[in-house]
């Protein structure tokens, strides 16, 4: 490698070809929901923008607007594929017999409980009291009475973002790359998704299944499933809650 | 001991009034005359870049408004939203206000026109002028539509030194030079320009909120009266921790408060008409504020740092002394804990509790530090004053038990 | 405000660069349930009935404190300061630094220590609401002591409840101090945090 303006500080942990990477951790005693059931999905944030030519990333409300519509879609079908019933709660004053202020506080705990899963399972600061035990975290009595007073047997917290690379930007992704035949090699981030879904199961409170996804690629051009478009939402529906695995105590149960 | 650093992330949003503490080269004056509103009542965002910001704010928004950090006192909420409603200019019957529990001195707009003040701003405000100038101020954030023009600014540059980069580096390659630093200064330069740029912006907002405040008959002279005492609170801060202000950088944001001060000062007679009259509105103020006060110092007062909450104190004090202002200055030397504080604390104790607005902590604070001192009976004394005022108190048992000893 | 989503949303952003794996380094050693000795030599020994984890020295501990974990210190916290001489702060903080923990003192009241603590919150954790639930006599480590119950509201909006019992023996600070989110988190390990406070003993 030779000497180079470092851009994007980041740039150069990013492996160059696209990647897309999901890494699903689940309660050792989870099974997937199957058959008759009702799920709520709490304020489901959606945003998408596009990367300008400098690499920032400008927020765009007509196609936020689309791929928040695509996904919850996508994500109705595939519960209903399962059995289950789907209700999207889109503000905290829409739950009957539930205070907003308890919603608020729910939703605050899950922000916790769900940072310390990504710092404790997926950044590495590991909790030797957790080894082997799946996600071991809870919501606990409030989140027992929210599903008491809703009807509601789980609650699916999920954040979902997109980006789109502008004419500018891929064009600077191509330089980058070209650059590397003169020895100028300067791969440029483009566009990328990040999403990540966690399903706290209402009876017990329990946080008992948790994924992140993550695309990103230096390549220009490389798109991971658009989710501006129906297809390209149900596609990341399929890889954040499609291929959703059992606890590793079910799954040895199941073993022969 | 541990605790996660959750510093509220709201300093980093939006148009922020004073957070830039830190000095630089001044900018020619914006005059207030030039400060027209870009934006009229009802205003919409038509283009793409800035629809998808207010789509972004407008779900901030909803947080922000069911945010736990907020004062929801509805006579302090009603007297701030009346204020907007005054100095707001066109956008007045547009402007949101809320108010969070931060004991920072700042306010910030967001560009779709609500606005969030700190209680920390609350807590050095003399006057309803004075406020108002503040608020004229971040009204003038979305009168003149900075945070869209920050936004392409922003764009821009980037844009520009990402191409140039680019470039350089293509070209330092295909002829075999070397052209890092260079690439390096001209990155350099955007950031100096960005900045130089969100100063700008500053000082427009300060020049539309004289105007504004002016208008509304205000007297526009309690602008830079602010300057001037964050510049006294700063130096206090710096001089009690014995070391000195941070100088401002090339950097900064925002500018220096001092050239800040002097530019307010001739924009305030720039747009006073002689012979109008203007108001300051120290008693409808004081009289808004006055169940509030004993939180905001205590927010305050609490993060030790005590030269900052010495100087708000004494601020405050030049419209009389009293007894809460007392017992507070009791407990900023109290927690400095250098030698020789105890006895300034316990001076102002004792003088605390001469004022009948003392508050039973006053005598809590006065009881300990006297048996401190070796004054056993007359420390005891003002314990059981304090059981006395406050028997439910939640320290009751311990100070219970202190008497018995 | 929207800093819950917020720091969701940066956390996210924070692995991004981890598409290739890798992340932040341990921090964390097992605490098995029996005698243990805490605050790195400071002779207090506390006898946990279940399993911890207590947090690696970091540069910013000072040298008497201890900090263990039940679920990650975003939700519970278990703080040991023992022995803390007269003078030095319950933080490491920067001499010239604007807000400052006041040092501990011998002769500190109890309000004072509860004071001191509280400050410690308001400037390191940003937090606000800070309220006095309870100050009351205990005995610890079979010395006369106090034990501090707060309520707090953290800057992430999140509610958290602490207890701090404590006691000034031979002119030192011993601390122990939990502090968890007010739902589940509090509730859940108080008991255990109590049969810790009591099986504390002077090594």
């Amino acid at each position: 490698m030779g000497r180079y303006p470092l851009i994007l500080a980041s740039a150069a942990a990013l492996a160059l070809a696209g990647c897309v990477q999901t890494r699903q951790y689940a309660d050792v005693e989870f099974a997937p929901p199957q058959g008759d059931y009702d799920l709520v999905v709490m304020r489901p944030n959606v945003q998408v923008g596009i990367v300008t030519t400098g690499g920032l990333v400008e927020p765009r409300a007509d196609w936020t607007e689309q791929a928040r519509a695509n996904l919850l879609q996508a994500l109705r079908q595939q519960q209903a594929g399962r059995g289950g019933r789907t209700m999207i709660l889109e503000s905290r004053e829409g739950v009957q017999g539930v205070a907003p202020e308890n919603v608020a506080n729910l939703e605050r705990l899950f922000t916790a409980v769900g940072n310390s899963i990504i710092l404790h399972r997926y950044m590495g600061r590991q909790l030797p009291t957790k080894r082997r035990q799946g996600i071991d975290w809870t919501l606990g009595e409030d989140a027992v009475a929210f599903g008491r007073a809703t009807g509601m047997e789980y609650a699916l917290f999920l954040y979902a973002e997109d980006s789109f690379a502008s004419t500018g930007r891929t064009a600077i992704q191509a330089l980058g790359i070209a650059g590397c035949i003169i020895g100028f090699c300067a791969p440029q981030g483009g566009g990328g998704q990040g999403a990540y879904a966690a399903l706290v199961d209402l009876r017990t409170g329990e946080v008992v299944w948790f994924n992140l996804l993550q695309t990103s690629s230096l390549l220009p051009g490389v798109r991971f499933g658009d989710i501006r478009t129906p297809e390209g939402a149900a596609q990341m529906v399929e890889r954040l809650l499609g291929r959703m695995r059992a606890g590793r105590h079910v799954r040895e149960r199941q073993e022969p | 001991m541990h605790a996660l650093t959750r510093r509220a992330m709201l300093a980093g949003l939006g148009c922020t009034c004073c957070a830039g503490l830190v000095a630089t080269p001044a900018l020619a004056r914006i005059r207030p005359s030039d400060m027209r509103p870009l934006v009229g009542p009802g205003y919409r965002p038509t283009e793409e870049d800035e629809r998808g910001m207010w789509q972004q704010y407008e779900r901030f928004e909803a947080e922000v408004a069911g945010s736990n950090l907020l004062i929801q006192d509805p006579n302090l909420v009603s007297y701030l939203r009346s204020l907007v409603g005054r100095v707001g200019g066109p956008a007045a019957g547009d402007l949101r206000v809320y108010l969070a529990q931060v004991p920072e001195f700042n306010a910030f707009m967001a560009p779709t026109g609500f606005m969030v003040v700190f209680s920390g701003l609350l807590t050095r405000m003399r006057d309803e002028a004075q406020l108002s100038g503040v608020l004229g101020h971040e009204a003038g954030h979305f009168l003149r539509r900075h945070h869209v023009r920050r936004w392409r600014d922003l764009r821009r540059r980037t844009d520009f030194f990402t191409i140039l980069a680019m470039g350089a580096g293509m070209g330092g390659a295909a002829t075999g030079t070397y052209l890092g630093d260079w690439v390096r200064l001209a990155g350099m330069g955007t950031m100096l320009t960005l900045a130089a740029y969100s100063r700008e912006l500053e000082a427009e907002a300060d020049a539309m909120g004289v105007r504004l405040i002016a208008e509304s008959g205000y007297d526009p002279e309690a602008m830079p009266g602010i300057w001037q005492q964050l510049i006294g609170e700063l130096d206090a801060s710096a001089a009690m921790r014995r070391r000195h202000r941070r100088r401002q950088s090339l950097l900064a944001t925002h500018p220096a408060p001092e050239s800040r001060m002097q530019d307010l000062a001739l924009s305030a007679r720039e747009v006073k008409q002689p012979g109008r009259s203007y108001d300051r509105g120290r008693d409808r103020w004081l009289a808004a504020i006055a169940p509030h006060r004993k939180r905001l110092l205590d927010d305050q007062v609490k993060l030790n740092d005590p030269g900052a909450s010495l100087y708000i104190i004494h601020k405050l004090a030049e419209d009389g002394w009293n007894g809460l202002l007392r017992y507070y200055e009791g407990e900023a030397w109290r927690l400095r804990g250098r030698p020789g504080d105890r006895e300034k604390a316990q001076q102002s104790y004792a003088l605390a509790v001469a004022y009948p607005d003392a508050p039973p902590e006053g005598w809590r604070a006065h009881g300990y530090a006297l048996i401190q001192a070796g004054q056993r009976e007359p420390g005891r004394a003002a314990l059981q004053r304090y059981l006395a005022l406050a028997p439910d108190a939640p320290d009751a048992a311990m100070v219970r038990y202190s008497l018995q000893q | 405000m929207a800093v819950a989503k917020l720091l969701a949303a940066f956390a996210l952003l924070g692995i991004v660069s981890g598409c290739a794996g890798g992340g932040v380094g341990g921090g964390y050693a097992l605490v098995r349930p029996g005698p243990e000795d805490v605050g790195r030599g400071g002779g207090m020994v506390v006898t946990p009935t279940i399993a911890w984890n207590r947090a690696r020295r970091t540069p910013f501990d000072v040298s008497r404190e201890e900090n263990w974990t039940l679920n990650g210190p975003l939700l519970d916290n278990l703080s040991f300061i023992a022995g803390l001489e007269s003078g030095k702060a319950i933080v490491r903080q920067r001499r010239r630094a604007e807000r400052q923990v006041p040092r501990f003192r011998a002769d500190m009241s109890p309000p004072e220590l509860a004071s001191m603590i509280e400050t410690f919150y308001r400037i390191r954790a940003g937090s606000v609401n800070f309220e006095m639930t309870g100050l009351q006599p205990r005995t610890f480590l079979g010395q006369p002591g106090f034990q501090f119950d707060y309520t707090h509201l953290g800057g992430d909006e999140v509610e958290r409840q602490g207890r701090a019992v404590g006691a000034v023996v031979g002119g030192r600070l011993y601390l122990a101090l939990f502090d968890a989110v007010r739902m589940h988190y509090y509730p859940a390990a108080i008991g255990e945090f109590e049969r810790i406070v009591d099986s504390a003993r002077l090594g």
